[in-house]
């Protein structure tokens, strides 16, 4: 018993003193030094906190003279005819003549002469007759008019899908190619100046390096590396934003994107051009945060496929033929006439479940979800288009609790906290039924407009396939292929032309109304 | 540690671990879902001609228009229990031809596999897999079929105010890729109308 509290003490006494041990300050990083003629690492030292550069390290990178002069204890640079004099300890430096005040006085230490980063843009800069840049983020300092761009780099990441945002200013064309299984972006730069972010090593994404020397970042990918999209958005006026989404192998759940072919081995992506065209099998996608309040991504979902008919008309129209050649109908329309994206989930004859339909609304971050079906009856004079919106009849007291607490702080690596928007899945079309609601108002008057409408033209139903859409969502059953009929105009190319315009009105309109409420 | 003392606190240890399983054996059998009746699918009663004491109940059928579900009174019999009660309702639901002009909003010919009332709001109805294979497709036909379930229950057997339709003795996401049957369902007023 002694000997066990013995030890309980002695752990515990361990455990609080290496709690208690003062941080080290860890070793300052190198600068390089970055010129036409190329790049030259630069020692740092730290004193007292504070980073100093050798002076004559740096002389000899840029091609100037130091001389100590013994009996004033000065030291001169001197370039061609302009020159700086120095006293170290103190904090003024004569440049040309010109007296310039530094924060930190430059510094005798084993007969080295050492001054900060201030002092090489400020005084060096001077001498030079250039200018020099320090690079805080790249660690750099950049001599004369070198493209630099700086690039703000944020991960997030799972097992699945990682997503890699790449802000780059000012904005410059970059070139997403891979090679031996990593992802690499060239920038159209003479370097870059990035600061990456350390990410655990995972079976997907394994770490993130800038190029040596090179105006490169690769992104290190595992062995469930499968696919990459790249896409540009521009943020604003100088800045451009590269999002590079890694897709895994066998990644379910969340996107067909592992299944789909893998993307073209170089990808040019340049901040000038548009966002390429959604691949109708797109998995992970982007999201602009610009387009928050506006319209940017609509995700139609063509009703069953594959193995899931739907119901079939007397003469044999198959529901989801029908859902399917009007989407594609629709999906044109809104590309040609809005440039907007259009994510489809399905272009093909292939069946999807109802969370993967949700999945890739959510994952390309939609703005807008519309699930196309068409009906049946077992009358068959029943007839006419129809919307729906998710009716919440089972919304219970927990989830609602959930809905009105946004944001919840967990933990994150390293320390602190970060908010992070909780959303069950089972709730996520909840807080968009108005918008969804008001979509489906517009979708019912375009359609009246152009075809027969139901009895029962707008309704609410809790159909699977609209709950987990995290966007506004309807689901728009086109006409009933029980009917004679309309199983006829339906299989018809100018029906399903007058139902896609109707959508498609309602979604340029609904975008409108968003981008440019009414005062 | 004296030997005493340690053997008591072997013995409180064993006592605790039984404990909690127990416990835990208890909590989940309690949990667990319903189970299907032991029984195998019973036939489709002929509910008209049912002997015994009988009730009026409202059952549910395609109104005219063709997209609505209307109430229709009509005998049932009278069950024992609450859970009888249920499985009447609904295999008279299952088995009753409506009369013109309404139509059916449930297949024909389906066995009603069980009925439980493990709550005293919610009801789960257990149906054979025919009652999704002979659903002819569409979006309104399978929210004919759900609500005509749901209702024949929320309507006449007043604790129940939620519905879940299980097929085959399990959970199921919809019956034909529409609706939403995760999850038990309540009645849906807007899709009935006044005779």
């Amino acid at each position: 018993m002694r000997r066990l509290f013995a030890f309980v003490c002695a752990a515990l006494a361990s455990a609080v003193a290496v709690a208690t041990l003062p941080a080290q300050a860890p070793l300052p990083a190198p600068l390089t030094l970055l010129s036409a003629q190329g790049r030259r690492p630069l020692t740092v030292v730290s004193v007292n906190g504070t980073e100093y550069l050798a002076l004559e390290e740096l002389a000899a990178g840029l091609g100037l003279t130091v001389r100590d002069d013994r009996v004033t204890g000065g030291t001169t640079v001197t370039l061609r005819a302009r020159s700086a004099v120095l006293t170290p300890d103190r904090t003024v430096v004569s440049v040309q003549g010109r007296l310039v005040s530094l924060a930190a006085a430059p510094l005798r230490q084993d007969g080295r002469v050492l001054v900060t980063a201030e002092f090489v843009t400020r005084v060096l800069a001077s001498v030079m007759d250039q200018r020099i840049e320090l690079r805080r983020a790249g660690r750099l300092l950049v001599l004369g008019d070198l493209r630099v761009p700086r690039v703000a780099t944020r991960a997030e990441y799972g097992a699945n899908a990682a997503q890699i945002t790449l802000d780059v200013s000012p904005a410059t064309d970059a070139t997403v190619t891979v090679a031996g299984g990593h992802v690499t972006v060239t920038f159209a730069a003479d370097a870059i100046d990035a600061a990456v972010p350390t990410v655990p090593v995972q079976a997907l994404l394994q770490s993130i390096r800038t190029g040596e020397g090179a105006p490169t970042l690769t992104l290190v990918t595992g062995p469930r590396f499968a696919s990459h999209r790249a896409t540009t958005q521009a943020v604003d006026a100088g800045t451009s934003r590269l999002v590079i989404d890694l897709m895994a192998t066998g990644a379910e759940g969340l996107s067909p994107a592992a299944a789909a072919p893998a993307a073209p081995a170089s990808t040019p992506s340049s901040p000038s051009s548009p966002a390429a065209p959604a691949d109708p099998s797109a998995g992970l996608l982007p999201f602009d945060p610009a387009s928050a309040d506006g319209v940017r991504t609509v995700v139609i979902d063509p009703g069953h496929g594959g193995d899931a008919n739907g119901t079939e008309g007397p003469g044999g129209t198959l529901e989801k033929a029908v859902t399917l050649q009007v989407s594609r109908k629709v999906k044109a329309l809104i590309e040609t006439r809005l440039g907007l994206r259009v994510v489809m989930t399905r272009d093909d004859d292939r069946t999807l479940d109802q969370d993967e339909r949700a999945a890739i609304a959510n994952n390309n971050r939609a703005d807008l979800f519309v699930s196309i079906h068409a009906n049946a009856a077992g009358r068959p004079t029943v007839k006419g288009a129809e919307v729906y919106y998710l009716s919440v009849d089972r919304a219970d007291l927990e989830t609602r609790r959930r809905l009105l607490d946004p944001a919840q702080a967990l933990p994150q690596l390293g320390g602190g906290t970060r908010a992070i928007e909780l959303i069950l899945w089972e709730t996520a079309q909840m807080r968009h039924l108005e918008q969804s609601a008001a979509l489906a108002a517009l979708v019912e008057a375009s359609l009246r407009a152009r075809v027969e409408m139901s009895p029962r033209p707008v309704q609410q139903a809790p159909f699977r396939v609209l709950v987990g859409a995290n966007m506004p969502a309807v689901l728009v059953e086109i006409g009933y292929l029980s009917h004679p009929g309309e199983e006829k105009a339906l299989a018809s190319g100018e029906h399903q032309d007058r139902v896609a315009l109707a959508i498609f009105d309602a979604i340029s309109t609904f975008r409108e109304r968003r981008e440019r409420p009414a005062p | 540690m004296s030997r005493r003392r340690w053997l008591m606190a072997v013995a409180i240890g064993a006592v605790t671990v039984t404990l909690g399983w127990a416990l835990f054996a208890a909590l989940g059998r309690q949990l667990a879902s319903p189970t299907p009746d032991a029984e195998p699918p019973a036939p489709v009663a002929d509910v008209s001609s049912t002997a015994g004491p009988r009730i009026s109940a409202i059952l549910y059928f395609v109104a005219d228009d063709g997209v609505s579900l209307v109430g229709v009174a009509h005998d049932v019999p009278l069950g024992a229990t609450p859970a009888a009660q249920a499985r009447a309702l609904v295999e008279a639901q299952l088995g009753t031809e409506p009369p013109a002009p309404l139509g059916r909003a449930v297949p024909k010919d389906v066995a009603v596999r069980g009925v439980f009332l493990p709550g005293r709001d919610d009801a789960y109805v257990d149906l054979d897999s025919a009652f999704v294979s002979a659903l002819p497709g569409g979006s309104h036909n399978e929210l004919l079929a759900a609500y005509a379930i749901v209702s024949v229950l929320t309507t006449n057997l007043s604790p129940v105010t939620r519905v879940q339709i299980l097929i085959d003795g399990r959970e199921v996401e919809t019956l034909a890729g529409h609706v939403d049957l995760r999850e038990p369902l309540r009645k849906n007023e807007g899709l009935i109308r006044t005779p």
